[in-house]
């Protein structure tokens, strides 16, 4: 598994983005990027402020036009609009949480879990409603990332912290093969966050396969299986995390120094 | 081709008032961020002044009046008229706008809407519902050109707003004073550090855009008289003219304005032609602008630059509402006891006020849960009534059934009307869906083709033998109506909260609070604001039915654009978040209970459209919420303090905490 790289897409189960470019007027923000998430793999996305993460997640998730080809689980999926990705199984949260605020965690949870439309509108007038049958959606997705007692709470009422992980939890519900996690753990204290790293560890075991973004060297160089650095919109490395510590062009970008991170 | 040309300059006079009010209202956007619906209304008044003046030597306030022994030169009237038009900049300004200059988008749209009906009241109060003919300050006279007399008067008008609009957009361009203007509508921070006074350069952008529109109007209204409808109403073609210069170029603003003057012109030439569509000659002038927006909307849409968009619409909190059995059997109950304790004209007014309650619910759906701003909820119940006529008195349909379907003929327009929506939002939509609403006033209801002006019968309901109409003999208000009307109401708002509860309920509050995240999670955002719109301009459309029912014919006056804007204000006063607001706002709405009182008993009831604009106002500066809410604030204050104990206070947070955000690209 170690010495997997992203240049063998073997199965074509997972999220595989090939040549993804993207350009904002004249600045390429993302120059032909391949990425391969495959189930039950951690990929962490590295790369100093501005060098395309986040754009890159937009692209996949269909935030952003971009060039390229995606596919999901062997199915395109580069033209379709974003709630469609998302039903399709690809899932992600956002940088700064984008919880909705003036709802409860729970409510947060079943609007991804229960997305409406003309044939839920029917059901909410003509069927008699289950109490509490909610409940359970929400429960469970909190469970998995470890929050309780909140599920009442107005999610612009909870932490910094919480709210991230109650965007990751919103990103679980209701299903998903692949997450892409934006910098779940920014805000998180370095207690909380290793106990984040074992939940991403223990999400990906259950199934998904996991793309994750994070300034937390030790978290991503920790738990993920596949690194992949990004400079200026370029893709400069792939490997595994130990291939990343020594990696001179690696540790010239974004390292600093081959040892900081290796205590993780 | 003379005609041609010679219809073209007519239309030039048209095009310079159009050039006075989008000129204001680029420059109050450049300033303040706002949109200002009442950018018409407030030029209006300081004309009406003018005008007053030159026809009987009255000084008009809006309370009390002057008379000048002999009546003053046109040019002393002038100053006057523009004095005042400075003076009604500033007090707006600071009065009104600026306490929202940080609020919403919909609380700036519902302040701007306010001023404009109340100033429109004021209008009607002071001088009149009626044309005032006014003598023109221009030369009258012809040039000859290419063969073809051209009038001079529009001529000369035109290059007069033209001069005007380039001093402005000289202003803005050169002196620093415009620069920082022109950077605080970018960032208020850069006025600051080039020393000015954000707000200083606002007042002043707010009274030079009032006094422009004002010699606009002055100047204008020789050509077609002064009507406080159809001046507060020039604005929807002026904030065409705003869309289509990017709400930044000066330049465009005049080149369109005159476009778009003469282009209705030249239609007003072409309609009388016998190879016209006779179905087709009422109210183009008002479908042009609305056509305009729209393409304007659709080819440019994301591009076009808003302040407002960087921020989603924060409104007030919404507690999900639940089917209580005890809470609505007791307001089932005081319904009918209210119905059955009075007759007459006071029943009729407990009737229309759960009518009007309707109106205002369907309010609550599209901007309370989904966060729209739809200023064409009259239009749609509109095209409902009207339906009705022909449903019921052609075809025959029996009673329930001839609701629901035309119910569903204002859902229909209702999903056409979303549309827009799904590219844009905030002020942007309201405009355009006031354009929308203006346009099916003037074109469908207003046109006699589709509705004869000898009146719109509609037949009277029965259900199973039973008579349900509203008049019988000398009965004017049957009670058997009124409990049809209140079984309807009850069912619709039973459906309300059953969708309101529901999953649907919770994707609205999602769209609402954030449409990139609620895209994220999977809702199609798009779907989401048809059946919003759909589910709104139902049961607009059933108060439209209802109301035709109580009225036994309709005509366009039954639903015009001022009438929606006034259940809008009472939507908003009582509370746009909830079925409680709804009932405060069927209470006080047009022609509803506290209107028959305030006619009947207090004698006030042509105060009526100016106090409902003074208690908008000051609801949306003061009082978000509005009555229901804060009366639900304080509620749960009481208990959590009972609950509790003293030290538990009071939620103070009203907007939701979501940080702004981009626009979703959905």
């Amino acid at each position: 598994m170690s010495d997997h790289s992203a240049s063998a897409p073997s199965a074509q189960r997972g999220l595989h983005a090939r040549e993804l470019t993207v350009r904002y007027g004249g600045l390429v923000a993302n120059d032909s990027v391949t990425i391969d998430v495959e189930p039950g793999r951690v990929v962490g996305l590295i790369g100093p402020n501005g060098a395309g993460k986040t754009t890159f997640v937009d692209a996949v998730s269909g935030f952003t036009a971009a060039e390229g080809e995606i596919t999901l689980d062997g199915a395109r999926i580069d033209a379709l609009p974003p709630h469609e990705r998302r039903a399709a199984g690809l899932s992600r949260t956002w940088q700064s949480g984008e919880l909705f605020g003036n709802l409860s965690v729970a409510e947060n949870l079943l609007v991804a879990a229960r997305t409406g439309g003309w044939r839920t509108l029917a059901r909410d007038i003509f069927v008699r409603r289950r109490r509490g049958a909610g409940d359970e959606v929400a429960a469970r997705a909190l469970e998995v990332v470890g929050l309780d007692g909140v599920a009442d709470t107005l999610a612009r009422d909870l932490t910094l912290g919480q709210q991230k992980l109650v965007g990751v939890a919103r990103a679980l519900a209701g299903g998903a093969e692949v997450l892409l996690l934006d910098e779940p753990a920014a805000g998180l204290d370095s207690m909380e966050s290793q106990a984040f790293a074992a939940r991403v560890r223990s999400i990906a075991d259950s199934g998904p396969g996991i793309l994750l973004i994070d300034h937390d060297m030790s978290l991503v160089l920790g738990v993920c299986d596949i690194v992949t650095v990004l400079e200026f919109g370029k893709q400069i490395f792939t490997g595994t995390p130990a291939e990343a510590r020594t990696d001179p062009t690696v540790v010239a970008a974004y390292l600093g120094a081959p040892v900081e991170a290796s205590h993780a | 081709m003379g005609t041609f040309l010679q219809f073209v300059v007519l239309g030039l006079g048209l095009g310079s008032i159009y050039i006075g009010l989008g000129t204001g209202l680029l420059l109050v956007h450049r300033a303040t961020g706002i949109i200002n619906f009442a950018q018409g209304a407030m030029a209006m008044w300081g004309a009406y002044v003018f005008a007053q003046l030159r026809v009987d030597g009255r000084l008009v306030f809006p309370i009390g009046s002057i008379e000048f022994a002999r009546r003053p030169t046109v040019a002393v009237a002038a100053v006057i008229g523009l004095v005042t038009a400075f003076v009604l900049g500033l007090v707006v300004h600071y009065l009104v706008f600026r306490p929202v200059r940080n609020a919403p988008v919909l609380a700036q749209v519902v302040v701007s809407v306010a001023v404009m009906i109340t100033l429109q009241a004021l209008v009607v109060l002071r001088f009149g519902a009626n044309n005032i003919d006014v003598a023109s300050i221009l030369p009258e006279g012809t040039i000859h050109v290419l063969d073809v007399d051209l009038p001079t008067r529009e001529i000369i008008m035109a290059a007069i707003m033209v001069v005007l609009a380039a001093a402005v957009w000289a202003y803005l361009r050169f002196t620093r004073a415009g620069v920082a203007t022109r950077a605080a509508s970018e960032n208020e921070r850069a006025a600051v550090l080039m020393g000015f006074s954000p707000d200083r350069l606002a007042a002043v952008a707010q009274v030079v855009a009032v006094m422009i529109g004002t010699i606009s109007v002055m100047l204008g209204s020789s050509l077609t008289g002064l009507n406080p409808d159809n001046y507060t109403l020039l604005v929807v073609p002026a904030l065409a003219v705003l869309l289509v210069a990017r709400m930044e170029s000066i330049g465009v603003v005049v080149v369109a304005a005159l476009l778009l003057g003469a282009f209705q012109s030249v239609i007003g030439l072409l309609v009388t032609k016998s190879w016209w569509p006779v179905w087709a000659q009422s109210g183009l002038d008002q479908v042009i602008p609305f056509a305009v927006v729209m393409v304007i909307l659709f080819v440019q849409g994301k591009r076009l630059p808003s302040r407002g968009s960087l921020q989603t619409l924060r409104l007030p909190d919404v507690a999900i509402p639940k089917l209580k059995p005890i809470p609505a059997v007791i307001l089932l109950v005081l319904g009918v006891a209210a119905l059955s304790l009075t007759t007459g004209t006071y029943r009729f007014g407990v009737t229309t006020s759960i009518i009007v309650m309707l109106l205002a619910l369907s309010y609550v759906v599209i901007t309370g849960y989904l966060g729209q701003i739809s200023l064409a909820q009259g239009a749609f119940a509109g095209a409902a009534g009207f339906c009705l006529s022909k449903v019921t008195t052609e075809w025959g349909v029996p009673f329930p059934l001839s609701l629901i379907l035309c119910a569903l003929v204002a859902t229909a327009l209702g999903m056409l009307v979303a549309l827009p929506a799904f590219r844009i939002r905030g002020a942007q939509l309201a405009i355009i869906t006031i354009a929308a609403a203006l346009a099916i006033e003037r074109f469908v209801f207003n046109n006699y083709t589709l509705t004869p002006p000898e009146g719109n019968p509609i037949a009277d309901a029965t259900l199973l033998g039973l008579n349900l109409g509203v008049r019988e003999g000398r009965d004017l208000s049957r009670m058997a109506f009124s409990l049809m009307v209140l079984v309807v109401a009850a069912i619709l708002v039973w459906v309300f909260i059953r969708v309101a509860s529901g999953d649907t309920g919770r994707t609205f509050l999602a769209v609402r609070a954030n449409e990139r995240a609620a895209a994220s999670s999977g809702i199609n955002v798009r779907k989401t604001k048809l059946i919003g719109f759909a589910i709104s301009a139902f049961i607009a459309g059933i108060a439209g039915c209802l109301i035709g029912f109580s009225r036994g014919q309709l005509s366009a006056e039954s639903f015009t654009v001022f009438a929606g804007l006034q259940v809008l204000a009472v939507a908003y006063l009582g509370g746009i978040t909830s079925v409680g607001g709804a009932i405060v706002a069927g209470v006080l709405g047009p022609l509803g209970i506290v209107y028959v009182l305030l006619r009947g008993v207090f004698d006030l009831g042509e105060y009526y459209p100016l106090i409902s604009g003074l208690g908008l106002i000051l609801t949306a500066i003061l009082n978000p919420v509005g009555i229901a809410g804060a009366t639900r604030e304080q509620v749960d204050w009481v208990r959590s303090k009972l609950r509790r104990g003293p030290a538990a206070g009071p939620s103070a947070e009203t907007g939701s905490a979501a940080p702004r955000k981009e626009p979703s690209r959905v």
